[in-house]
């Protein structure tokens, strides 16, 4: 009876559909199987030499990078989402987004931007040489080390925290915090005692963003030579060509990355409150005289610091090369980015409507595949792109007979030296990024719409054309523009996976950068930039007319 | 001969938990208006979903129209088995019009009878005059009508409906029920009625069923 039940089960939900969702389910989970395996293969020579002298000194520069950036970032984050979303005070609506910002900088950009205004022959030491007549000791003021990381991490990647306390504060606090205020407690222990303890999922959730960009960063640490898991993962592909020990060091960092979540869930335990749904919006008290000036004082200065000097800096080294390097290869540059961002965002955002459509089913089995499907987003790009590259080069090896049928040679690799590669990395990396939207769109209209048209007689595909497709136009267009921004701005990925003679924007910029051609490197920083403040404010429009 | 028979019919919404409908058996004639009678969570708006396919049982029959529709091996998909049925909601599709909401089932027609059977629909609820109306732009009795004409244009064997009434305001409610019982005896239609409200089956129902809350047995009165 029971097996006859699934039977017809399977005939009720299966369809291409599902199929499809299966297969992208597939390759999104190979790359990661690939990794875990290499802990039951029989270690190296290399590897025992690692695990020896250099394993450990690894392990705690990324414990304590991330430790810092954490913390660092959860005040920076949590005490600016208060200020703005419970006071009032000079340009307060303004600093509301523009403290937002930041995160458009790709933190390896911040960093050499900073390292190079800051150093010897920098705008900060020569000013004052020359027109002051200040000698500053160029210890203080160098970004280089840990700390350098530390800083540039907090200042860049913090609005991930504001972003996501401030929305909470702003739409599900207000009676707490009200009944608090009107029950005469301070505005310093309202915060202590009842925003920090009720925005703790918030403040989790934003922090453990954090945790990832960081854990995954290539850029940052590379560039100021510090050793983490992220940067050996480099360093034993690219400089011994070691996969195994490669793949070996990323199943470390996915254990690392698998405890985080068991912690993020650990924190989160029994903290889930049944909050009030009436959302009445939080009314903002007025701050007078100083207190005003000092919070606007301290927005002003994290977003002087977090987005408007790099950004003039950038700018002032734009003009100064810009004949040099504003040529017909950078239009193939440009032309390259977009031309893969595109095929990428296209294939996600494809897969992430069939499944989000296949999940609207609420059965077991589909919200296990919504959660597989998503699972590459939570996994630094190193990683995945070291479990992409044993894939392929397995699958070179699988249809090597295949290869020589057609006359291409004896086990050639033909699939992981084309730019497959890549596009499948960007997929597994950023399937999230397109499928939430879409998701949210999917909720939104409910299944009812879809109900009355299967009753009408149309199929699941001709009803998700007719139907489902015009209503979430709005969320597609938003999953599509998240995703386009986070390719153009992607690094590690890029770097390990693509093929020769293949650069992005971003790997052009890290090469200048690296090459200490810091100057040369303005223009297409200030391009990625450009991109990810006008995807902001597109999603904004889009929004508003929604709305 | 049955249009709608149903037997030994059990769902429940998953293994673990008991069922919320247990052993129902029922049939109906052609041109018969039933009423579904029971509380709100009795599991009478799961009889309809189960009719229409768009839930599964997990044991029983049902057959419509001579045909099969589910039994232990046999599933077919709801838009294969010729049911119309009308929303609690209505859920008309916001980004149509009044005809193109209409028009929406009738895609199989060759384009001069859809015309014809549009035509013929929004004469039967009388919205001929609102035909390039979006649904947002109508009240809530106009929706119910349209929602009606929508279900009933491709000609379904049967036609569900879901607490017809019960996103109406009180005092509409009485005088668009009359209505509703005029357009289905004119047009000749079986049809199935989900409610809580004794009055409406007695206003347009032939008889009706009650389910209890035991919901393991169904009692008949007519």
């Amino acid at each position: 009876m029971r097996t006859e039940l699934i039977k017809r089960k399977i005939k009720k939900e299966f369809n291409g559909w599902w199929l499809i969702s299966l297969i992208g389910a597939v390759v999104i989970l190979l790359p990661i199987l690939f990794i875990f395996s290499s802990l039951f293969l029989e270690p190296n020579e290399n590897w025992m030499q690692i695990r020896q002298y250099l394993l450990k000194n690894y392990v705690t520069n990324t414990f304590i990078l991330v430790a810092f950036t954490a913390i660092f970032t959860a005040i920076l984050g949590v005490t600016l989402a208060w200020l703005v979303a419970a006071y009032d005070f000079p340009l307060k609506s303004f600093f509301r987004w523009a403290l937002l910002l930041p995160l458009s900088i790709p933190t390896f950009i911040a960093a050499y931007t900073y390292r190079t205004m800051l150093g010897y022959t920098g705008v900060v030491q020569s000013t004052l040489r020359n027109h002051f007549n200040y000698q500053i000791n160029p210890e203080w003021l160098s970004v280089s080390g840990i700390g350098g990381a530390v800083f540039i991490f907090t200042l860049f990647l913090f609005p991930y925290v504001y972003l996501i306390t401030r929305a909470f504060l702003e739409s599900q606090s207000t009676s707490y915090i009200e009944s608090a205020r009107l029950l005469g407690r301070k505005p310093v222990t309202v915060f202590l005692k009842v925003v920090l303890p009720l925005s703790r999922p918030a403040i989790v959730g934003g922090t453990v963003l954090v945790f990832y960009e960081v854990l995954g960063d290539y850029g940052v640490t590379s560039y100021l030579g510090i050793h983490t898991i992220s940067t050996a993962i480099f360093q034993t592909w690219f400089g011994m060509y070691d996969v195994d020990s490669a793949m070996r060091f990323a199943a470390w960092l996915m254990i690392i990355i698998i405890g985080i979540f068991i912690l993020e869930r650990l924190l989160r335990q029994g903290r889930r409150y049944h909050l009030s749904n009436k959302s009445r919006p939080l009314v903002a008290v007025k701050l007078k005289g100083l207190a005003g000036v000092a919070a606007f004082i301290y927005c002003g200065v994290v977003f002087l610091i977090g987005f408007l000097i790099p950004f003039i800096q950038l700018i002032t080294w734009a003009f100064m090369t810009f004949d040099k390097v504003w040529d017909a290869t950078f239009f193939t540059l440009i032309y390259q980015t977009v031309y893969i961002a595109v095929i990428s965002t296209g294939i996600i955002l494809i897969l992430s409507v069939v499944v989000a459509n296949v999940s609207r089913s609420h059965s077991y089995l589909s919200v296990i595949l919504s959660k597989c499907v998503t699972s590459g987003y939570s996994i630094p790009g190193p990683i995945i792109a070291i479990g992409v590259l044993a894939m392929f080069i397995y699958l070179d090896q699988w249809l090597a007979p295949l290869y020589s049928a057609f006359g291409l040679g004896e086990a050639p690799l033909i699939l992981s030296l084309s730019i497959v590669m890549l596009i499948v990395g960007y997929f597994i990396r950023f399937m999230a990024t397109g499928y939430n939207p879409v998701e949210v769109g999917f909720e939104k209209v409910g299944i009812r719409y879809m109900e009355a048209s299967r009753m009408l007689g149309k199929n699941v595909t001709k009803t998700f054309f007719k139907v489902d497709l015009p209503l979430i136009k709005g969320s597609i267009i938003s999953g599509f523009v998240l995703t386009f921004v986070e390719i153009c701005k992607e690094l590690p990925l890029a770097l390990l996976l693509r093929p020769f003679n293949f650069d992005t924007l971003a790997t052009k910029t890290y090469q200048y950068a690296n090459d200490e051609q810091i100057y040369e490197a303005s223009i297409s920083s200030l391009l990625i930039i450009a991109i990810s403040i006008l995807s902001v404010i597109i999603i904004q429009l889009i929004g508003k007319r929604v709305k | 001969m049955s249009i709608v028979e149903i037997e030994g019919l059990t769902f429940s919404y998953s293994f673990k938990e008991a069922p919320v409908i247990e052993d129902f058996s029922f049939s109906m004639k052609k041109g018969e208006v039933v009423g579904i009678l029971g509380q709100s969570g009795s599991g009478k708006s799961t009889i309809l979903r189960l009719i229409a396919g768009l839930e599964m049982p997990v044991k029983g029959n049902i057959k419509i129209a001579g045909k099969v529709v589910v039994s232990d091996n046999v599933f077919i998909h709801p838009e294969e088995r010729g049911v119309g049925m009308v929303f609690q909601d209505y859920a008309l599709f916001p980004h149509m019009s009044v005809r193109d909401n209409i028009l929406f089932g009738l895609s199989h027609m060759p384009r001069s009878e859809r015309k014809l059977r549009l035509d013929e629909m929004l004469e039967l609820v009388q919205m001929g005059n609102f035909e390039k109306r979006y649904p947002h732009e109508l009240s809530g009795g106009q929706q119910q009508r349209v929602a009606l004409a929508r279900a009933l244009a491709p000609k379904p064997n049967v036609l569900l409906m879901d607490e017809p009434f019960s996103n109406l305001d009180a005092d509409l409610k009485e005088s668009i029920r009359e209505e509703l019982g005029i357009i289905l005896k004119k047009a000749n239609i079986t049809c199935i009625m989900v409610t809580h409200d004794r009055n409406d089956v007695q206003a347009i129902c032939d008889y009706s069923i009650v389910i209890g809350e035991s919901n393991t047995n169904s009692i008949v009165n007519r």
